[in-house]
């Protein structure tokens, strides 16, 4: 066995052990309030078509926001870093938003947009818009100016220079910021959920709690665990096919 | 004047009132169609500059730059500028070949295909066979200008504007790099311009050294190389007629050099 696999069997154990910390301890309790991993896996089984069907919900309106959001702010930043004079009037505002946390705006949202569907949409691509519009811009207006260069003696337009030079240069950086994006997308789709109760898996833990089904609450959290492992991994994909170029130093040269 | 690039009392400064710092002053110069000229001239004497107004990539203040008999306002087509730093000037998410046919978007009167075979067949020159699908950062320094070569020829260039283009790669590669750059020049018809602060190159690869004042700059020599081409690394640099030219040009830049020093 090499060093790394029992590195990584020992990062297995841990979990294994608060399990079984947690069988025994509730074992001990004879409260419904304090459901063991053993109840919660019956949770999961009874509930999972509900649960599957909330999240899918929840992640439609997460997906659909920061699409939203990344169709507008990546081409927005890349203009405003082109653009330095217009960047540089906006660049007070976007500090500003950046600290506001994005669950601040729902009681203003929903006073415009109602509850509904567009209401957390539009939360979402909130939330979604600032980092990717902050990274976007950094990566943008920091390109080295041999780029521009290049590009001018090239004979490209702006808008060439913009969606072939710009673009691509931005795009390590706009990838961290894209992960941001993601993470604050799904934690600001749940949220809404809670505080515009409708549907969606915010909705199902928020009832889950009310109505003291903490198993199903703990069966609903371990699937958006889940989701977000598995969007994490397609995102780390999708950096790892894409940006090749930019983590070049991890590969052999050929 | 005539020749397919001029400069006619250039002039170019930064900033304004007591920071004004004049760069170039009332420089003139006519490279001819064909040439292959040098310009040097003591450290930091904004060679730099000058060829970045030459290019169009900077607008002189005062005087015209002419390239074919139109006055240069931005690059010109047919003008091609290849960059001392290389790594920076190749796009790193696209192949050597990529690289090259980017320089081709502008090029008219040729498909796809033509286009592809005709980058191929430059990058073939420039000693890069079998490298087309390699990225820039897979291939040596010496490789990634090679390539940056090749695309400012792909262009439709018709001059070359060269930004001390093998002060960054080692010394052995640098030789060759010299007698490609000549062997190039010839073979696709490239007028070229070379910006470099290294007088033994600057002698062994010109028609013409064109020797440059201190700030504010302008020419204040002209030397004509009267050495027969091709040039070779070993007999070119043993002839009289290279020591002759090499001495003028350094004793040159050295008296400019005491006299800002005693100044």
């Amino acid at each position: 066995m090499t060093r790394q696999t029992r590195i990584a069997l020992w990062g297995l154990l841990v979990p294994l052990a608060i399990l079984a910390l947690w069988q025994v301890a509730a074992m001990l309790q004879r409260t419904p309030l304090f459901p063991g991993p053993g109840k919660v896996a019956l949770a999961i089984w009874a509930n999972y078509p509900v649960i599957l069907r909330e999240l899918g919900i929840t992640l439609l309106r997460a997906v659909v926001g920061f699409g939203l959001a990344a169709v507008t702010m990546i081409p927005l930043g890349i203009f405003l870093g082109r653009v330095r004079v217009i960047g540089r009037v906006l660049e007070p505002l976007m500090d500003m938003l950046a600290t506001l946390p994005p669950p601040a705006i729902i009681p203003l949202v929903m006073l415009f947009a109602g509850t509904g569907d567009g209401a957390k949409v539009v939360i979402i691509a909130y939330a979604a818009a600032v980092p990717l519009l902050m990274n976007t811009y950094e990566a943008s207006h920091s390109i080295h100016p041999m780029l521009s260069r290049v590009a001018r003696s090239l004979h490209l337009s702006r808008f060439e220079t913009m969606r072939l030079i710009d673009l691509p240069s931005s795009l390590p950086m706009i990838a961290t910021g894209a992960r941001l994006a993601i993470a604050s997308s799904l934690l600001v789709s749940v949220t809404s959920e809670m505080l515009l109760a409708t549907n969606g898996i915010g909705t199902f833990l928020q009832r889950s709690q009310e109505t003291f089904k903490i198993d199903a609450g703990l069966a609903g959290i371990a699937f958006i665990s889940l989701a977000g492992i598995i969007v994490n991994a397609g995102v780390f994909r999708l950096e790892k096919n894409w940006l090749f170029w930019h983590y070049r130093d991890q590969r052999p040269a050929e | 004047m005539t020749g397919i690039l001029t400069a006619s009392d250039v002039g170019k400064s930064y900033g304004s009132g007591d920071t004004r710092m004049a760069i170039i002053d009332g420089l003139n110069l006519s490279i001819a169609k064909g040439e292959f000229v040098s310009l040097v001239g003591p450290s930091g004497c904004g060679k730099t500059t000058l060829l970045m107004c030459l290019s169009g990539l900077l607008s002189p203040n005062l005087g015209k730059v002419g390239f074919k008999g139109q006055v240069v306002t931005a690059p010109p087509i047919g003008l091609s500028v290849v960059f001392q730093d290389y790594s920076r000037s190749l796009l790193p998410w696209k192949t050597n070949l990529d690289n090259v046919l980017f320089g081709m978007r502008r090029v008219t009167g040729m498909d796809a295909a033509q286009k592809k075979a005709r980058a191929l067949e430059i990058l073939e020159a420039v000693g890069l066979p079998g490298f087309a699908g390699h990225y820039p950062w897979q291939v040596s320094g010496g490789m990634q200008q090679r390539v940056a070569i090749a695309r400012g020829i792909a262009s439709q260039s018709e001059l070359l504007l060269l930004d001390e283009p093998l002060a960054a790669v080692d010394a052995q590669t640098r030789a060759d790099m010299q007698d490609l750059l000549l062997d190039l020049a010839k073979r696709f018809d490239q007028t070229c311009v070379l910006v470099t602060h290294d007088v033994e190159e600057a002698v062994y690869m010109a028609d013409r050294v064109l020797v440059l004042g201190p700030r504010p700059t302008r020419v204040v020599r002209e030397i004509v190389v009267d050495l027969p081409k091709p040039r070779d690394q070993i007999s070119t640099r043993e002839a009289p007629a290279f020591l002759h030219a090499r001495h003028e040009v350094m004793e040159l830049i050295r008296s400019m050099r005491q006299g800002k020093a005693l100044s």
